[in-house]
């Protein structure tokens, strides 16, 4: 696994952050110019790109901070992995990334190269976001299937599921498979002309929530079949996943929660799992009041009583493509160490739900981990990792 | 297995099936621009919001959604789709200087809003996904198709591939040297000794399901793969061949994804010369002009041939002597990086 | 200038910036409800409205709910713009 965020730049510092209850989120941004700048609370890496560019020796032109936060956290991974560079090139090695930002972090760039107003800047190719990937296939050589994915909050969720299903049918020996996304000006304002922005630390499941703060951020991971491991070290497996739709509205769930509900059920199904065989639940936990009220319900329907459940969106802010990735992550670190990290900010239930959210640091036995990701366009996504 | 019953396309060209299959619509202002239905089924409280490559996308699938009685997923490719949305909003931020801002286009621009309207639309709760990988973004789509039929054979999927010409996009790649910067006729596209390609858009959908009854074609595999090297790609060719093609049998058709650049053509020679003496080679770039999903496209034309047997004359770069066709091969690649081998037969 | 007028220009401006391709301008009756039912709009429309009624007639209107209020149909748009406007 590799990771990068606001609360740390390895498994191991994120690890340490989340034990601590640490929060990254600050009222900080100096990536780029914007009007938001110190104004509205971000999840920012700690990583400026030019740093990014001198640690990782990378002197192609046109790269992107999403390109390099990927290739950060990649690097973390395949490391940890111990896979040989031989293996990474081989033709059934499949890598799948999710991005939702691409190359529009550069937003003077894309302006200037969309309206013509330049004879075209080094950032030419880098603007959609299967420059990611692609940077990354010329960076290692990698021969095997190689895609990218967009389902916004959920796409990482999906690269997971995808990269699953490639190796269950034959295609993949093995699957790198995570996502990456970094703060950008388009994604600010977008939200932002949405009113679902908070100009406050986000407080996922609080009565009191205003919205979400944006994040940023890469995580990895590699996925192997059991009789390939031969000794290696296994944090967790993958036993369920499910990929539905909600089918409301273009940018908020339905009150129901249909989609988040039959994505939660059907992983379940393919884990063989019953619903109380669930001992914690990663949430998607934005801190918007349609997101947590929602998903709230979609638990309270399937579980009936929802196990212990937390959003790591107040530490680390919403990473949209990353976020099932990292949070992928964060779930089998739960597995591994046997316990549970909070959900920070938390003051009050929601009335309508009633349900309180791991709020501090602790041990405890976990089988099975249950983590959610939805996104606009209904797109919802449930994963399910078990110990190993 | 995966087995295609209907399919539906939106291009710069005619139905196939029409009279006039020799027709060729020629380019305007050095754009193959796509010849768009009147999206009747889209309601207009959407339809308004929409981008063309979201109304092509959507418009090509829902009149093969309604013949459907239940559909178990919606499966799309578009490397581009919502781009010009995208450049709208950010022409605002530059505009009005992250002031107060119409949050429309940036809800459109997402790459996954067409299988997301499409659910809207159809109320439809099963799997949905967007693949944007670029010149592979199609074939990922056709490949996660094939892999849910694989573990669900009595599913059936909308699966569909789509981008259009948006202007900013164009402007874009217009800098980058991928279009022809003469002016030429899409009639005399693979006569031409230069680089650059000419650009088209188009969207085409296919309804999918597990089942050989009453099936037009079936895809029987797909590989794809990134190289620069062109004897890779043919040595990859030849055990996809190998590997897929029933024992005793030949290809009879292969559909190329030849484009007139001239860096692009050494794969198409290379890959040609694995084919028999009366194997026809048949090109349809001329006709949909070259982008990420233009593959959607070519895999629409195969399924007419498959079930036609007709092909018009003016598609053929060889026309050999077999003339039935059940064995049909495509091959594509865009920019030269991102290849791709369909096979697709009519048993 | 004129409420009868300015009803009559708030309804051209509401079809262009929502793209209202189907509607023409007579479509639109003053005291018919503008979401839900009526003209069916939406949450992203009523956001847009906001802004359109910022850059046009130079209001601020912050809280979306309380810019739904405003929104109810033309009469309270009109109402609302006529005490409100600095443009």
């Amino acid at each position: 696994m590799g990771v990068v965020s606001a609360i740390g730049n390895s498994v191991a510092e994120n690890h340490e952050a989340l034990k601590a209850a640490t929060c990254g989120i600050q009222y900080k941004l100096d990536l780029f110019p914007s009007k938001y700048a110190g104004i509205l609370p971000f999840g920012q890496v700690h990583i400026s790109n030019e740093d990014l560019l001198k640690t990782l020796q990378v002197t192609d032109l046109g790269v992107t901070r999403t390109s390099l936060l990927a290739l950060y956290a990649l690097n973390q991974a395949l490391a940890d992995s111990g896979i040989s560079t031989e293996t990474i090139q081989s033709f059934d090695t499949a890598l799948i990334g999710a991005n939702t930002v691409g190359g529009m972090c550069l937003t003077d760039e894309l302006y200037n190269d969309a309206n013509q107003k330049t004879d075209g800047s080094d950032y030419l190719g880098s603007y959609d976001c299967a420059s990611v990937n692609l940077f990354l296939q010329k960076h290692f050589k990698i021969n095997g299937i190689i895609n990218t994915i967009n389902t916004a909050c959920s796409s990482s969720a999906n690269a997971i599921m995808y990269g699953a299903m490639l190796m269950n049918n034959g295609y993949a020996k093995r699957a790198i498979v995570g996502g990456t996304d970094s703060l950008a000006k388009f994604t600010i304002n977008g939200f932002n002309a949405l009113h679902i922005l908070s100009n406050e630390i986000c407080t996922p499941f609080d009565e009191g929530r205003k919205g979400l703060n944006l994040g940023e951020g890469a995580a990895w991971l590699i996925l192997e079949k059991e009789e390939d491991i031969k000794g290696r070290k296994v944090y967790a497996e993958l036993t369920g996943y499910c990929n539905t739709n909600d089918a409301y509205h273009p940018s908020s769930l339905s009150d129901e929660g249909d989609g988040p509900y039959l994505s939660m059920q059907g992983a379940l199904k393919l884990a063989n799992l019953t619903a109380d065989k669930i001992d914690f639940i990663n949430a998607h936990g934005t801190g918007t009041e349609n997101n947590d009220q929602v998903e709230s319900r979609a638990m309270i329907r399937l579980f009936e009583t929802p196990p212990a459940f937390a959003s790591t969106k107040g530490s680390i802010g919403h990473t949209l493509g990353a976020a099932g990735a990292i949070e992928a992550v964060y779930s089998i670190l739960s597995l591994v160490h046997q316990e549970v990290y909070p959900n920070l900010h938390f003051n009050n239930p929601i009335t309508a739900a009633g349900l309180t959210p791991v709020t501090t640091y602790k041990k405890m036995p976990v089988n099975h981990v249950m983590s959610n990701s939805f996104g606009f366009g209904g797109n919802c996504s449930s994963l399910i990792f078990s110990k190993a | 297995m995966l087995y295609i019953h209907q399919t539906y396309c939106i291009s710069p060209q005619q139905d196939l099936l029409q009279d006039d299959i020799e027709r060729i619509n020629e380019v305007d202002d050095k754009k193959l621009l796509s010849i768009e239905p009147s999206y009747e089924k889209i309601p207009p409280g959407i339809l308004r919001r929409m981008g063309k490559s979201i109304r092509m996308g959507v418009g090509a699938a829902l009149p093969l959604m309604a013949e459907s009685n239940a559909i178990d997923g919606i499966i799309m490719g578009s490397a581009n789709a919502g781009m010009d949305d995208c450049v709208k909003f950010l022409n605002q931020i530059v505009q009005y200087e992250e002031g107060q801002l119409t949050p429309g286009s940036f809800v459109q621009s997402t790459g996954n809003v067409i299988a997301g309207q499409l659910a809207l639309i159809s109320k439809n709760k099963g799997y949905n996904i967007t693949h944007i990988h670029l010149g592979l973004a199609f074939e990922n789509a056709l490949l996660d198709a094939m892999m849910q039929l694989n573990t669900n054979p009595s599913n059936a999927y909308l699966v569909g591939g789509v981008d259009e010409i948006s202007p900013f996009h164009y402007n874009i790649e217009t800098l980058a040297g991928s279009y022809k910067k003469e002016d030429i006729s899409n009639k005399n596209l693979y006569g031409s000794d230069t680089e650059g390609c000419i650009v088209g858009e188009g969207a085409a959908t296919f309804m999918v399901n597990g089942s050989a009854d009453g099936a037009i074609a079936n895809v029987k595999a797909i590989s794809t793969l990134h190289s620069t090297d062109k004897d890779l790609v043919k040595q990859q060719l030849n055990l996809f061949l190998q590997k897929n093609l029933p024992v005793g049998s030949t290809v009879d058709l292969f559909l190329s994804g030849e484009n007139g650049d001239k860096r692009t053509l050494p794969f198409y020679e290379a890959n040609e010369t694995l084919l028999a003496d009366d194997t026809s080679i048949v090109r349809y770039k001329h006709m949909t002009g070259d982008f990420a999903t233009a593959s959607a496209l070519g895999l629409w034309y195969a399924c007419q041939f498959a079930k036609t047997q007709q092909i018009p004359t003016q598609m053929f770069k060889k026309k050999a002597s077999k003339t039935i066709y059940h064995n049909i091969l495509l091959y594509n690649n865009f920019k030269g990086l991102q290849h791709s081998f369909i096979l697709v037969s009519n048993f | 200038m004129e409420t009868a007028a300015l009803k009559e220009q708030l309804k051209k401006q509401i079809i262009e910036f929502l793209n209202l391709i189907s509607v023409k301008p007579e479509d639109i009756k003053d005291d018919e409800p503008l979401f839900g039912e009526g003209l069916g709009l939406d949450s992203i429309d009523s956001i847009e409205l906001i802004v359109l009624l910022g850059r046009e007639y130079g209001i601020d209107i912050k809280d979306p709910k309380e810019g739904r209020k405003v929104l109810t149909n033309i009469n309270t748009m009109a109402a609302y713009i006529e005490e409100h406007r600095t443009k």
